[in-house]
């Protein structure tokens, strides 16, 4: 029995081989390879002055460099078309991870480590900017997931979404017979989006001007030195408030794990165009001025 | 104006209120309700005539008031405002004939007439949600980042659009608005385009060489056209004075065929308009804010390594790295004084030179014998150590690079004195380098001329009684000539000849045979140079000592050449890539360009003068006195 348990446990683990570990590997051997030969023939290519992106060599790198990035970038047209087999998305994916790597080292001999404020300087920061971000991002696939489903428990989001809206329908009713001042305050929770504060507040989970907590506070300053307990309907309110507070608290960890899940593709994506973009001006004043 | 109530009668008088509320499934609720009053309260309070449970509204906000058939008037009655028509008031007269829409909070009352029942309608709904949260929202869009960031594509435009417009659009406008040309740059000097920032410097792969870095803001000092690599006509709008390396004939026979990979890239470089052979191929530039780095070595070695098979006739030997295959030094030396002749021999032929002076180094060196000896009594005078010292004759030039001229008046003469008479503590000497005053002024001393003959002594005159007198003045007079004319000509021949104080540096010349003529002195040609080809910087090498290099003190003859071989500059000296301590490439040594001046290597070294600093020259002048 538990050795069949064993067994199905294996091929369970076999069936969900990710992008990275695609094939055995192949991806990181190909790009591992690349790298390590451009790093040789680097090493022996004797430049003088000193190695440079205009060198015979330069040149080479600098072509395999723009043709590896325009390929890169392709991704984003193939992933919208799922296929299996060796040339499935899942080893496109692989490739891309592994290749745009070896992108690090391919680029980095073509500077032949000259930097500059320049437009050459700025291509290449752009490049290994959108490379950090990728790597920012299968990190964040790789271990974001479990804290997300963790903290989102059994609930969906509608049923996050759902519990507060219950939440504020009771605070509406409960409030109904107060005072129009304690209803402003009841208000400021009520008019609060719960999806407001910008992308700083989600990524962060901090909210300093949370209407909730602002309600709160007004309704407890009005609440605190009053003796009697129970019998003021401001002290429901309160206990409301309560409940929507911890509602909120879940959602907004729910929105920073989301959003720490997508924020390298608003870093990934946009920069891979600014490179593009910076590339092409990088090529072209090369061709424009020349040697 | 007539009044309505005296035309429609007060029990007309109505308000129909209709409340629509919405089932969960959007199904429409409406509970009208008829109101014979001419006034309602309006208010979150249940007691209002017209209830709405809203937060936003107080317990009592409103208060509406028929004032005919068709016109009303709502009264704020908290002091807080509300809506009429989108404009926001505390008071507003209605005509329902018309209509109005009056907000409130989350509510719309919507005020119209209906003519059949004859009332003024109230329709009131809720139209705002509970909460920002109850409102509908696109949950998948409000979950994502999406909603909290300007979408991808829109931030990836921009980027596009930004980069293109400040790293290509500027930079192109920058250029096309510069009117500049190398040669109204080579005319009026570098500062014609104002000293700022110039978008199209964002293009440059890096800083110019210390020696173009006037340039840096100009880029069609060099860059003239578009598309045009950098032309020579650039270079040469500044550099008017350079010349060729050697007929561009036998420069052209003597490059090596390409291989496959030189190939490659000649056919790149023709793809692309790049002409070969241009002044940037070995002047590479934007290499760095540093001197010009030196010609890389291969740019020589290319043809030189093995240029005798290709340019068969040529002079020049083989060379491609100055460790490993370099031919011996072959200065140039004067092989005979007189004649003169200047051979270019190798050091390893054992070469003597004819200088046409004698002088033995060994004994000027020498700490023990009598020029030492004398050295030290002149201490005072002439600043010499217990014996002389290289410095005490060889004083470097004002670069330091190599040695001023030794001159008998500087160097020599305060030991190998010229005096021969002293007139009231007045030293007389003898005139060097002119042999005929130096005759002039012996016979002179001697009076050797012999006296002057008496005017009394005529030549043809008739020998008459009383000539007496006459014959013992003409006995005299020859008798004075004879004597001393003898003693002044032997003291001339004894200065010109060995033991003299000519013959002991020189060689003489004598005198014909006949008798005619006077005595001569060989010329004597110290080089500055023996190296025509090479360059040695002196200054570089103060490490080292004179005798290290040059074996003075044994030499007992001034024929010796007292060059150094090869080997003493391997000792520290390697080709470029060698593992020795000085990686020397041609370019060191060797000038491309021309032959007068220190090489671009040597020259960038000293602080860009053209041989070495004063301070070398200074720190060199008594190192080892």
């Amino acid at each position: 029995m538990a050795a069949r348990g064993v067994q199905q446990l294996k091929q369970v683990t076999s069936q969900h081989e990710g992008f990275l570990r695609h094939s055995g590997f192949r991806w990181l051997k190909i790009a591992l390879t690349i790298s390590l030969l451009a790093i040789v023939v680097y090493a022996f290519d004797d430049v003088q002055p000193r190695p440079n992106g205009g060198s015979a060599y330069g040149y080479f790198l600098g072509t395999v460099g723009l043709l590896l990035i325009l390929w890169l970038t392709m991704l984003g047209i193939r992933k919208r078309a799922m296929t299996t087999g060796r040339w499935s998305l899942k080893a496109w994916t692989s490739a891309h991870v592994y290749l745009g790597l070896s992108l690090i080292v391919i680029a980095t001999l073509h500077t032949g480590f000259q930097f500059g404020w320049n437009v050459h300087t700025l291509a290449y920061v752009f490049m290994m900017l959108v490379i950090l971000s990728g790597i920012y991002g299968v990190t964040a696939y790789a271990a974001l997931p479990r804290a997300l489903s963790n903290n989102r428990g059994e609930t969906t989001q509608a049923q996050m979404l759902d519990n507060l809206r219950m939440i504020d329908r009771q605070l509406h009713d409960a409030a109904q017979p107060l005072d129009h001042r304690y209803a402003e305050m009841v208000r400021m929770s009520l008019d609060d989006d719960p999806f407001g504060g910008g992308a700083w507040a989600r990524l962060t989970s901090h909210y300093p001007r949370c209407g909730t907590r602002r309600a709160q506070a007004a309704i407890r300053q009005v609440t605190g030195p009053n003796a009697r307990i129970g019998d003021d309907p401001l002290e429901k309110i309160d206990v409301l408030l309560e409940r929507k507070q911890a509602s909120l608290s879940r959602m907004r960890q729910h929105l920073r794990l989301k959003a720490l899940l997508e924020v390298w593709l608003y870093v990934h994506v946009p920069l891979t165009f600014a490179l593009i973009a910076a590339l092409f001006a990088h090529v072209f004043a090369v061709f424009f001025y020349w040697g | 104006m007539s009044s309505p109530f005296s035309s429609t009668g007060v029990e007309t008088l109505s308000f129909l209120v209709r409340q629509i509320s919405r089932t969960a499934d959007g199904r429409e609720i409406v509970r009208p309700r008829d109101f014979a009053a001419s006034e309602l309260t309006i208010g979150r309070s249940t007691e209002c005539d017209i209830h709405l449970p809203d937060l936003a509204v107080t317990l009592h906000h409103a208060t509406i008031r028929q004032t005919g058939p068709s016109g009303a008037e709502i009264v704020a009655a908290a002091g807080l405002p509300f809506d009429v028509n989108g404009r926001s008031t505390e008071r507003a007269e209605i005509d329902a004939q018309r209509g109005a829409n009056i907000r409130i909070g989350s509510h719309l009352i919507a005020v119209s007439r209906e003519a059949d029942s004859d009332a003024i309608v109230l329709t009131v709904e809720r139209v705002g949600a509970v909460s920002d949260a109850s409102e509908a929202k696109d949950e998948e869009h409000a979950f994502s980042l999406a909603s909290a960031l300007p979408g991808k594509r829109v931030m990836a435009w921009s980027f596009i659009a930004l980069v293109l417009a400040a790293f290509l659009a500027w930079p192109l406008f920058s250029f096309f608005t510069n009117h500049e040309t190398p040669a109204t740059i080579a005319a009026n000097g570098t500062q014609a385009r104002p000293i700022a920032f110039h978008a199209d410097e964002m293009w440059s792969s890096g800083k110019l060489s210390q020696a173009h870095a006037q340039l840096e803001n100009n880029c069609k000092a060099c860059h003239v056209q578009p598309g045009v690599a950098v032309r020579d006509s650039s270079c040469i709008a500044c550099h008017a004075n350079v010349h060729e390396h050697a007929d561009p004939r036998r420069l052209a026979a003597s490059m090596p065929q390409p291989n496959a990979g030189q190939k490659v890239q000649l056919a790149f470089k023709g793809a692309f308009n790049v002409p070969e052979g241009r002044c940037a191929d070995c002047h590479t530039e934007h290499e760095g804010a540093v001197a010009m780095a030196p010609t890389p070595q291969k740019f020589c070695s290319d043809c030189h390594a093995n240029l005798k098979s290709r340019l068969t006739d040529t002079a020049i030997l083989n060379a491609g790295d100055f460790g490993t295959d370099h031919p011996q030094f072959r200065p140039a030396i004067q092989t005979s004084a007189l004649p003169p002749v200047v051979q270019r021999l190798s050091l390893d032929a054992r070469p003597i030179q004819d200088e046409g002076v004698k002088f033995p180094h060994n004994v000027h060196l020498s700490a023990t014998n009598g020029v030492a000896r004398m050295a030290q009594t002149m201490r005072a005078d002439f600043g010499f150590g217990k014996s002389l010292a290289c410095a005490d004759c060889h004083v470097p030039d004002a670069t330091g690079t190599n040695f001023r001229p030794v001159t008998m008046e500087q160097n020599c003469q305060m030991c190998h004195s010229l005096a021969f008479d002293r007139i009231d503590g007045t030293v007389r000497t003898l005139r060097h380098g002119d042999p005929a005053q130096v005759v002039a002024d012996l016979k002179a001393f001697y009076r050797s001329t012999g006296p002057v003959r008496p005017i009394s002594l005529g030549g043809n005159a008739r020998r008459r009684p009383g000539d007496f007198a006459a014959q013992a003045t003409q006995a005299q007079f020859s008798f004075a000539s004879a004597t001393r004319y003898g003693r002044a000509d032997g003291a001339i021949r004894a200065t010109f000849s060995e033991g003299g104080v000519c013959f002991e540096c020189h060689r003489v010349i004598q005198p014909a045979q006949s008798g005619t003529g006077t005595f001569g002195i060989v010329p004597v040609n110290i080089p500055d140079r023996f190296f025509r080809k090479g360059w040695f910087d002196h200054a570089s090498h103060q490490t080292e000592t004179c005798v290290s290099c040059h074996a003075a003190p044994t030499s007992a003859s001034a024929g010796d050449v007292l060059l150094p071989k090869i080997d003493s500059c391997r000792a520290c000296h390697g080709g470029e890539s060698s593992a020795k301590q000085v990686k020397s490439s041609c370019a060191m040594c060797h000038d491309y360009h021309r032959d007068g001046l220190a090489p671009e290597e040597s020259r960038s070294r000293n602080g860009g003068r053209r041989g070495g600093t004063t301070e070398a020259s200074r720190s060199i002048i008594r190192r080892e006195g």
